[in-house]
């Protein structure tokens, strides 16, 4: 089964000539962990963005092509129902986390939805124990070290309940003990049966993906 | 959710809309400062550290220092108090009118400050139940949170100018307005991305989805609160209203 | 890999002198600590985010300062020099390079260096466009900075650093935004600016990178030096 399916996917920024992404085409199958390795500005943060949503809800540019979601067509979804599909965490902690607490932090996502207090209570220890970081429910998030930041980034979507994860180059600015910690919980939430396409222009940081696509000169291998 | 015993957000954002309203519709000197005095009281009870913000402000106290004098230089009227001639450098209604200036905006920060005892989600939800948009309460928020670090920026991107090897004591007078705008692009370009990919972290996380929103954090309000909102607003209602009659 | 150093007298470019420094009441970073960098070797400096190793960097060029000691930078008290004339002696690289991106243009981020001093215009032309092609971002020329992408902006740093030619040269994480390609680019360049004579400090948690550089290789972990291959034996 596939969770998400781009076909012939085309787009480029408003006022430019040239195409960033052409003649795309792969698929995430359910429950595995798929890596995009390309050089930096090769396009993998605009190929991301096409298939979270951003484009061309955030950003506007000349798409064609096709990028289906879970079975439907993500240009049918408004942004709030493809957060409940589909889950965007970066690659700047300091940007995603602006919450005095961890819990306000994780709560944010369900609140927009307007889920109900006692759900939303339940989604965050859910959350906080898929990423290991119970004891820290009531911390400053700008206090945490940086993998800790991105694990609490992760739970933060997380209490949307996607069953699909972006991940656009997470690990970066991440120190060896912190891939660590996000490398084992990425694996944890793949046996949980989600969906996961890691980005990055680091190999090694991509060594616990199933499948591994390269993006180069505006196109997708399969290695 | 922590039990807190401290005070209502609502609280304190009367108290604030109360004292920066006198400071500012109020001209009267010595009023001003019996504003500037409570404020520093309410400030020395709720355990703030003046000299914390002090030491943050002390930036835009050259600033001020600097408006406070030319102010007092361009006003014209009132007796010299030092002149050159028969031009009046300083007069003494300029002086008066810098030290209205000075005091307003003391009066302002002070207030703000009030603020801080509360973290920036409790104020959100407090902006929300007086029925704000939460979208506008949102901004407020994030300025609040990212406010701080634009004053630290200007410093860093001074210093990180400066160790690109600009002497800052060796630049010739005509090149120092370029040198001193290289400062802004850092502080300004820094700013712009935060903002971006802040709009983008909490859209994808379904903000503004709907005209409403729940809310996990609830706030409780107490007696205490009650008091403390009725007597800003009186006071201020008052005030106002006998100053200008 | 041969971390000894050959014998012979090797000028020292950066002492740190007992050096204390906190960044709250509670905790100590650093305790006294004694280092001596020497010129013309590569110097690495690994450890874990925390581990004080990019605190270091900062005390050297004085964008911090430390509560007690001092620091000799070529000879030279560190405290009688301002930033702009530590940032002559020594390149220093920042973490992030959007702190240290200035100009309008690619162009001009190179060029306004070279302007302040007085260089000819055709002097700064020839510099400038050989710094953009060694790094290859002379097809960004006329571009905003702020429109580079992570890696275009740091290799745009690295160019307006190096274009200063600094004696000596302390690089923070130089190699988070590049891949294998540019990362091999720049190990060109670290190479080249060793044969030349001058040192490099190098202070990162990319050992493999670093590991192929380093002719001393130092360890930092809680503010302490954990490890220095120059008392190795």
């Amino acid at each position: 089964m596939d969770a998400v399916i781009v076909s012939h996917l085309y787009f480029r920024y408003p006022g430019k000539s040239q195409y960033v992404l052409e003649d795309i085409n792969f698929a995430l199958r359910e429950g595995e962990i798929t890596a995009l390795m390309g050089m930096s500005g090769s396009g993998k943060s605009t190929l991301c963005r096409c298939i979270s949503g951003i484009i061309p809800h955030v950003y506007k540019g000349d798409i064609k092509g096709n990028v289906e979601v879970l079975g439907k067509n993500i240009l049918e979804m408004a942004l709030p129902e493809i957060a409940t599909k589909i889950g965007s965490v970066f690659q700047n902690p300091e940007t995603q986390l602006f919450s005095p607490t961890v819990e306000d932090e994780l709560a944010f996502g369900p609140e927009n939805l307007c889920i109900e207090r006692e759900e939303i209570g339940r989604r965050i220890s859910e959350a906080l124990r898929l990423v290991n970081m119970e004891d820290y429910r009531y911390s400053n998030p700008n206090q945490l070290s940086g993998g800790q930041k991105q694990l609490i980034a992760i739970a933060s979507v997380l209490t949307l309940q996607p069953q699909i994860l972006i991940c656009d180059e997470i690990m970066s600015q991440i120190d060896k003990s912190g891939k660590k910690l996000i490398k084992s919980v990425l694996d944890s939430l793949k046996k949980q049966g989600k969906t996961m396409l890691l980005i990055d222009h680091d190999h090694k940081n991509l060594d616990i993906a199933d499948k591994m696509l390269i993006l180069k000169n505006n196109r997708i291998f399969e290695q | 959710m922590i039990p807190n015993s401290k005070l209502d957000p609502r609280s304190k954002l009367s108290m604030v809309m109360s004292l920066s309203g006198m400071g500012v519709l109020i001209n009267d000197i010595r009023i001003m400062i019996g504003i500037l005095f409570i404020t520093i009281i309410i400030l020395k009870l709720l355990k703030v550290s003046i000299l914390k913000i002090l030491r943050k402000f002390k930036r835009i106290l050259y600033m001020i220092v600097v408006l406070v004098i030319v102010q007092s230089i361009f006003f014209k009227g009132g007796n010299p108090i030092i002149a050159v001639g028969s031009v009046a450098i300083i007069s003494d209604m300029g002086l008066q009118k810098a030290a209205a200036f000075a005091l307003r905006i003391g009066i302002v920060i002070a207030s703000a400050s009030i603020l801080t005892t509360s973290s920036y989600r409790d104020i959100v939800q407090g902006l929300v139940q007086w029925k704000m948009p939460y979208e506008i309460a949102f901004m407020v928020s994030v300025a609040i949170r990212f406010l701080p670090t634009f004053m630290e920026e200007f410093k860093d991107a001074s210093v990180a100018l400066q160790l690109r090897g600009v002497d800052f004591e060796k630049i010739p007078v005509k090149k120092k307005l370029t040198v001193y705008s290289y400062l802004f692009f850092p502080v300004v370009s820094n700013a712009i991305l935060k903002a971006q990919e802040l709009s983008i972290a909490m859209e994808t996380r379904a903000f503004r989805a709907y005209p409403f929103r729940t809310s996990y954090l609830i706030l409780k309000i107490k007696p205490l609160d009650y008091i403390i909102i009725a007597v800003s607003f009186f006071t201020a209602v008052a005030g106002i209203t006998l100053y200008y009659t | 890999m041969n971390f000894k150093s050959d014998g012979a007298v090797m000028r020292r470019s950066i002492e740190l002198n007992k050096i204390s420094f906190s960044y709250n009441e509670n905790q100590r970073l650093f305790e006294s600590l004694s280092l001596v960098i020497y010129d013309g070797e590569t110097t690495v400096i690994l450890g874990r985010n925390g581990s004080g190793k990019t605190t270091l960097g900062k005390l050297i060029m004085g964008i911090i300062k430390p509560c007690k000691g001092n620091i000799v930078i070529f000879d030279e008290d560190s405290e009688k020099m301002n930033l702009g004339q530590k940032g002559q002696k020594i390149g220093y690289l920042f973490q992030n390079p959007s702190r240290q991106l200035f100009a309008a243009t690619v162009y001009e981020e190179l060029s306004f260096i070279l302007e302040l001093k007085g260089y000819e215009e055709c002097m700064i032309e020839e510099q400038a466009s050989k710094m953009m092609n060694l790094f290859q971002i002379e097809h960004l020329r006329g571009m905003s900075p702020f429109y580079l992408s992570g890696g275009e902006k740091q290799r745009l740093a690295l160019a307006a650093l190096l274009i200063n030619n600094p004696g000596y040269l302390i690089l923070d994480e130089p190699t988070t935004s590049l891949d294998p390609e540019r990362k091999e680019i720049l190990s060109k360049i670290l190479k080249q600016y060793h044969d030349e004579g001058k040192g490099i400090m190098l202070i990162t948690h990319d050992e493999s990178f670093a590991l192929t550089h380093a002719q001393r290789v130092i360890e930092i972990e809680g503010g302490m030096v954990t490890y220095d291959s120059k008392f190795e034996t």
